[in-house]
């Protein structure tokens, strides 16, 4: 039923976007290089020894080199990627574990809340675990949107949990 | 050198960081992230979503206030929680003033530890990302 201003009247959030609520995937991301942790932290700007200074980074509390703690939580995606005619519009791609069976697709980083257990060093090999915690529909100013919470652990090969991160995307 | 939780106490304000972010960096930012998102480096693009100017990607506000968090708490400091949410968009060419204060001083699990307040603001003084942080510290006791 089409309601005024061309709003369609149904729900915003599907019977199949619900479904995915609380299933969890589990991808293997492969092993962190030094050189990536060092790219990431020149990328950002942030020359902080730790991430380049082996000696300076032993006698830290970090107790070596690491890569700069949230990395792994900004890499937007892992594997060989998608082809130019696979992206969508605004150049993002539709990640399998992301794919979201509703009609809104633009998407915005809402923020994370990071916890750090263990450091992530280069040579760790990453498996991440996690899944939609909750869909929500809100009511805003340019139309209504969804707010999608995230929840991902991330592993080494010890089966070490060194990061959670609660991602937050608006969907609009 | 590592803050000592004896030389500070609630309201303390960390040392600010300023940065300075470009197309150039908004671009390697992409990059290194594999984000293909056209908001960032495509200006034509982000007009046509009404944006200005191509954004500051929000994991690089992340970035930026981790940066502010490491540079304050020295080698014998770890972090060990951060939490944002982008509040505005910042765009290339605008300055980020990194900032935070301490909100509270406890010890856990034997570790003296330092809750935190963090954001970072644009040269209006407009705030871009806020959220909270915790350091462990050191302790000359």
């Amino acid at each position: 039923m089409r309601l005024q201003g061309g709003a369609i009247d149904e729900p915003l959030i599907t019977e199949s976007a619900n479904a995915l609520v609380g299933v969890e995937t589990e991808t293997y991301l492969g092993e962190i290089r030094l050189r990536d942790c060092q790219r990431y932290a020149i990328a950002v700007g942030d020359l902080n020894p730790l991430y380049f200074d082996e000696d300076y980074a032993r006698t830290s509390a970090y107790g070596g080199v690491v890569a700069p703690p949230n990395m792994l939580t900004a890499i937007r995606g892992w594997g060989a990627g998608a082809r130019d005619d696979d992206l969508a519009i605004d150049g993002v791609v539709d990640l399998p574990e992301e794919k979201l069976p509703i009609r809104l697709k633009r998407r915005m980083a809402g923020g994370q809340d990071l916890q750090f257990h263990a450091p992530v060093r280069p040579g760790d090999r990453i498996t991440r675990r996690g899944g939609i915690v909750s869909l929500e529909e809100h009511a805003g100013q340019s139309g209504t949107f969804v707010i999608m919470l995230r929840e991902d652990r991330y592993y080494n090969e010890r089966e070490e949990l060194l990061v959670t991160c609660r991602e937050t995307v608006l969907v609009r | 050198m590592t803050p000592c939780v004896e030389d500070l106490e609630v309201g303390t304000e960390l040392p600010a960081l300023v940065k300075h972010p470009t197309q150039v960096t908004l671009f390697r930012y992409s990059a290194v992230t594999w984000n293909g998102h056209r908001i960032h480096y495509d200006r034509d693009y982000a007009g046509t979503e009404g944006y200005p100017n191509v954004l500051v990607q929000g994991h690089l506000h992340g970035a930026y206030l981790t940066q502010m968090l490491l540079d304050w708490i020295g080698p014998g400091g770890m972090l060990q929680r951060l939490a944002w949410s982008n509040r505005r968009p910042a765009y290339a060419a605008d300055t980020l003033y990194c900032r935070g204060r301490i909100a509270r001083l406890y010890e856990a699990n034997g570790q003296h530890l330092a809750d935190c307040e963090i954001w970072d603001e644009n040269q209006a003084g407009e705030i871009c990302a806020r959220g909270t942080a915790t350091v462990a510290l050191r302790s000359r006791a």
